[in-house]
């Protein structure tokens, strides 16, 4: 098989590859969503069926219940090392969406993958990202240095021209290795049909609405549509003016001024 | 004056011939890591690189001595709300609250906007006060900077404050006669609606200074001569 999606496939195994190679202590983020799930298939392909790394679910705790359901499917059925990273104490003292959606984000998500990247002394991690998802993740590099506060310089990237890739910088504390970077949203679905991949139902159009983009239960709402397969979700992606994360909450763009206001010293 | 974040680029755009002046270009603050206002304002009082010594966290808190600045050559100067010397703090954390609190979901652009308005009707009312009372006066305003920050994106906004500053830059230019440097930290750039600190620092001058790209802390020595030469004279 010589395809175009053969090609990209080929390209996220070689990143995947040489993320193990590299790194000691390597894992994947799987948040049940298409691009990570497509993601977890392609480090099953990339090790001959057995993921060899731990795959890591961060749980905020308001994830959707079909969520749940579908990881814990999967994980026994593809036989995954399933790792789930919550911040307890946070949800103890009654972090919610309430108390501010982007400081419900940085306890719930960031901070908990922060202590399991302590706790398990991760060295890289693999993430579904895409560059077609938002500006902001244009400029990611498919491995890309991380802080310990994950910051990221992305004004100082090499390009990665002839498969090279950038080396741990000296204030290092993870690798991020994304080796869907170049892959898109209608990409990511025409793959899961070709492998026939597994699908969170709520990607499918029930009562006129469906979820393009999955994310916690208070912050995320589904978009307008009649697509109910696979099929039908490829033809959406074909005409569609809306974009893929416009039912999540968070804007990355927010996200990215405050983050860039907070290294500015504002807060 | 010394006004946060006025862009290079968005004075041409406006076309704000007051802010313009006689002689007028881009600073040189490309030995900086990242434009932040503390450091760079602290550096060009100082005529000092002062990245190094001001950490990120504390930064609002820093403060330079009188004799670090080249307030020190003046017998009579005032200082209004400057970064690293004279900050209003109260005014300036408040500022820092409401942006907090808007990313928090907590406060509206309106709110932030309205705070920062305030602080700079006051700031403007101390300076035109202190005008011609002092053989140098320098007056901080953040309105390109703070506005900026959450609607830097939105043209009719800038356009707003950008005419506010040149209608100060008129009024100064009409009712004094002496030095009137204007000068900015950074410029800015969009990110969406948002604005982010961008290396086009702006800097004019009603008299021909024959710089050429200065550096901000080559101020520092050219405040010291003209005083000099004003002493002499």
């Amino acid at each position: 098989m010589n395809d175009y999606l053969t090609d990209l496939e080929r390209r996220s195994i070689s990143i995947i590859r040489e993320a193990k190679a590299q790194f000691n202590n390597l894992a994947v983020l799987w948040s049940t969503g298409k691009d990570s799930t497509a993601t977890v298939w392609l480090c099953k392909k990339a090790f001959f069926g057995k993921v060899p790394f731990p795959v890591v679910h961060i749980d905020t705790g308001y994830k959707f219940p079909e969520i749940y359901k579908f990881r814990d499917r999967i994980a026994n059925e593809w036989g995954l090392e399933l790792i789930i990273a919550q911040n307890k104490e946070a949800l103890a003292s009654g972090m919610g969406p309430e108390k501010g959606k982007l400081n419900c984000c940085t306890q719930l998500k960031t901070e908990a993958l922060k202590s399991l990247i302590k706790e398990y002394e991760f060295d890289a991690l693999i993430l579904a990202i895409r560059r077609d998802e938002h500006g902001i993740r244009a400029k990611e590099r498919y491995f890309s240095p991380r802080d310990s506060e994950f910051r990221w310089k992305y004004t100082d990237q090499p390009a990665e021209m002839w498969d090279l890739y950038v080396k741990p910088s000296e204030d290092f504390s993870h690798m991020r290795v994304h080796p869907i970077l170049h892959w898109t949203e209608l990409d990511v679905w025409e793959y899961v049909k070709r492998e026939n991949l597994p699908v969170n139902p709520l990607y499918f159009a029930k009562d006129g609405k469906r979820y393009r983009s999955l994310g916690c239960m208070p912050c995320t709402v589904p978009i307008p549509s009649h697509a109910s397969t696979i099929d039908e979700i490829v033809e959406e992606l074909k005409t569609t003016k809306i974009p893929e994360r416009a039912g999540r909450a968070q804007d990355k763009e927010r996200a990215y001024m405050m983050q860039k206001l907070r290294s500015l010293g504002y807060m | 004056m010394a006004l946060d974040a006025l862009d290079f680029e968005m004075v041409k755009k406006f076309d704000c011939k007051n802010l313009m002046q006689l002689e007028y270009g881009k600073t040189d603050i490309s030995e900086f890591k990242l434009a932040r206002t503390v450091v760079l304002w602290a550096s060009f009082l100082s005529g000092k690189n002062m990245e190094a010594r001001i950490p990120v966290k504390t930064q609002w808190e820093f403060k330079l001595s009188l004799e670090e600045t080249f307030f020190k050559f003046f017998d009579n100067y005032t200082a209004i709300d400057v970064p690293a010397f004279s900050l209003k703090d109260k005014n300036h954390a408040e500022e820092r609250r409401l942006l907090k609190a808007y990313f928090d979901d907590e406060a509206t652009v309106e709110e932030y906007d309205s705070v920062v308005w305030k602080n700079h009707e006051e700031n403007k009312k101390d300076f035109f006060n202190a005008l011609g009372r002092f053989d140098l006066v320098m007056g901080y305003f953040d309105l390109a900077d703070a506005i900026g920050h959450l609607s830097f994106g939105i043209p009719e906004k800038m356009k707003t404050v950008y005419h506010e500053l040149e209608k100060m830059a008129e009024e100064v230019k009409s009712s004094f006669e002496d030095l009137v440097l204007i000068i900015s930290d950074h410029g800015m750039k969009a990110v969406g609606r948002y604005g982010d600190h961008s290396r086009n620092g702006f800097y004019s001058a009603n008299t021909r200074l024959r710089l050429n790209f200065p550096k901000i802390t080559d101020f520092y020595n050219l405040i010291r001569r003209i005083h000099l030469e004003d002493e002499s004279s």
